[in-house]
């Protein structure tokens, strides 16, 4: 082919592609989107941060909160909890209360876009309060409650930790009446939602180390949809995938999927279960876990994990097939792995990464 | 993100979205896919907007997405759509289904070519020759090698040459 041929492909290309009149552009739908992915990535960072300031109270508990410093992570099935929706003369925003072995907490939500630092249109401030938390309100940023039709309950995956108690809160589908969560003392709480802020939302709180067995969503006409959480080692819950009657997640299963020397070393490990998949890169003493609800296993997904100062790794899952996962670094240089297989599921990877921009793509399997 | 980079990205969607779609829609030979692949690879851009704005090249950036996006799509979907010589029944009485795939074929017969290609050679085709990068920059779009583009390159080209619609309509 001589190169006027090359220039008429062009002109050819040009007019066929021309012929396509896009539909105006979804700005507001990819910037929805955008938000949603910034958002999952952020949780991450929350949840390191959250693992952060927990072992940093857990460590200087005397400095913090003097006598009623938290004590070490409750060992599963020895508490007792309660929690109730608030009143109709309750504070604006207050979502629920309750208490942790006796002692109160509540948890109240400020206006979304009220100023939660760094966080956005996407953040929103919410306070932790009562003796459960020893004492004194505490405002942390969080994800704004954001009802998602996909699922019964958005529960949050930046779950608030304070001390030796985490905070689960969601926001609910119109059609949702009541949640009930199962804990592994026995205990059922029942979630009634309460409007706040114009959107539909529960909280409840448990001690870090508790494990969340599941949570049901009803509606009138009865079960909706039931989410296993990933009950993650540091003692956080996690939701991921909410599977109607009848449907069954994958089985359970971990395995590592990728590991480093770098800052005192770091390794990558994926959990599958009902959840979903959940990938966790503790390092240095901090920890970092996301789950991705695969809904359809073996899709793509990538997660990144900003896994501790200097030190950064993408994780996630590559399609089936792929031969191998490539990193361009910002250095010049080139990363490849092959991917890691975990119980049914295929393509998972880690890889530390540098600082800067980044370009990743995987290969056909060869 | 602030309100400025905000406005930035909006702005640079607004602007880029039809080239973006044609992209995606050369590459899928589906507008409506064109559309989903397309708005995905927005919302990933705008996930990192402040860093693909330092870098220089939104262009790129989101375009490497698409590629990416529409490689796994295809791998998803592989098995599901199947391509075959004869259109599917359409409802249509054959009148009008004659009619109407007339028009497209006079609209679209390099688009149709384009999809009886496999995969790689397209994406090569319409990168090399529409979008105009260069063989290195196909490459890295590609992951692949720029001996690969060349070979890939030269097979498609070869394909369309005796592509009889296209010979008919005076390409080859």
């Amino acid at each position: 082919m001589r190169i006027d041929d090359e220039r008429d492909l062009h002109e050819q290309l040009e007019a066929a592609f021309g012929a396509i009149t896009p539909a105006p552009a979804p700005v507001d739908g990819a910037v929805r989107r955008g938000r949603v992915i910034k958002a999952r990535r952020r949780a991450a960072v929350a949840a390191g941060a959250a693992a952060v300031v927990a072992l940093a109270v857990l460590s200087v508990p005397a400095q913090r909160h003097g006598p009623a410093a938290p004590g070490p992570v409750t060992q599963a099935g020895h508490y007792a909890v309660t929690v109730q929706a608030p009143g109709p003369h309750a504070a604006p925003g207050l979502i629920a209360s309750g208490t942790i072995d006796g002692k109160g907490w509540q948890l109240t939500a400020a206006k979304p876009g009220s100023g939660a630092p760094g966080t956005g249109s996407r953040g929103q401030m919410f306070t932790t309060s009562g003796a459960a938390f020893g004492g004194a309100a505490t405002a942390q940023p969080g994800q704004a409650l954001t009802v998602y039709s996909q699922v019964p309950v958005w529960f949050s995956d930046s779950v608030l930790t304070r001390g030796p108690v985490q905070v689960q809160y969601g926001a609910v589908r119109a059609d949702v009446t009541y949640v009930a969560a199962r804990l592994d003392n026995g205990t059922v709480l029942i979630l009634h939602p309460v409007a706040v802020y114009g959107v539909r939302a529960v909280a409840f709180a448990v001690p870090v180390g508790a494990r969340i067995v599941d949570a049901t969503a009803y509606s009138r006409h009865g079960q909706i949809a039931t989410a296993t959480p990933f009950n993650a080692p540091n003692g956080v819950a996690f939701f991921g995938l909410w599977l109607r009657p009848g449907q069954h997640g994958l089985a359970r299963t971990s395995g590592r999927i990728g590991s480093g020397t770098a800052y005192g070393g770091w390794s990558a490990t994926a959990y599958l279960g009902p959840w979903g998949v959940c990938i966790r890169v503790p390092a240095t003493g901090i920890t970092s876990a996301q789950c991705t609800p695969a809904a359809s296993p073996g899709s793509a997904g990538l997660l990144f994990y900003p896994a501790g100062k200097g030190l950064s790794v993408m994780a996630g899952q590559a399609p089936p097939g792929t031969g191998w996962i490539v990193v361009n670094q910002p250095d010049g240089t080139t990363t490849k792995r092959r991917p890691v297989t975990v119980g049914s599921q295929s393509g998972f990877f880690a890889i530390q990464v540098l600082p800067g921009p980044h370009q990743m793509t995987w290969s056909e399997l060869k | 993100m602030n309100a400025k980079l905000d406005g930035e990205f909006r702005e640079f969607m607004h602007a880029r979205w039809p080239v973006v779609v044609r992209l995606a829609y050369g590459l899928t030979g589906d507008q409506g896919h064109a559309e989903d692949v397309a708005q995905a690879a927005f919302a990933r851009a705008y996930a990192s907007w402040p860093r693909v704005s330092r870098a220089g090249d939104p262009d790129a950036y989101v375009r490497q997405i698409v590629v990416n996006e529409n490689r796994n799509r295809f791998r998803r979907h592989r098995v599901a759509e199947r391509l075959t010589d004869s259109p599917p029944e359409s409802g249509l009485a054959a009148a009008a289904w004659a009619d109407t795939t007339r028009r497209y074929e006079d609209r679209s017969a390099l688009t149709a070519a384009l999809q009886r290609l496999g995969p790689r050679q397209r994406a090569v085709i319409v990168l090399r020759y529409w979008i105009d990068l260069t063989e290195h920059e196909t490459a890295a779009v590609l992951n692949c090698s720029v001996g690969t583009v060349k070979s890939q390159a030269s097979r498609a080209l070869a394909t369309l040459r005796q592509d009889t619609e296209l010979v008919d309509e005076g390409f080859g």
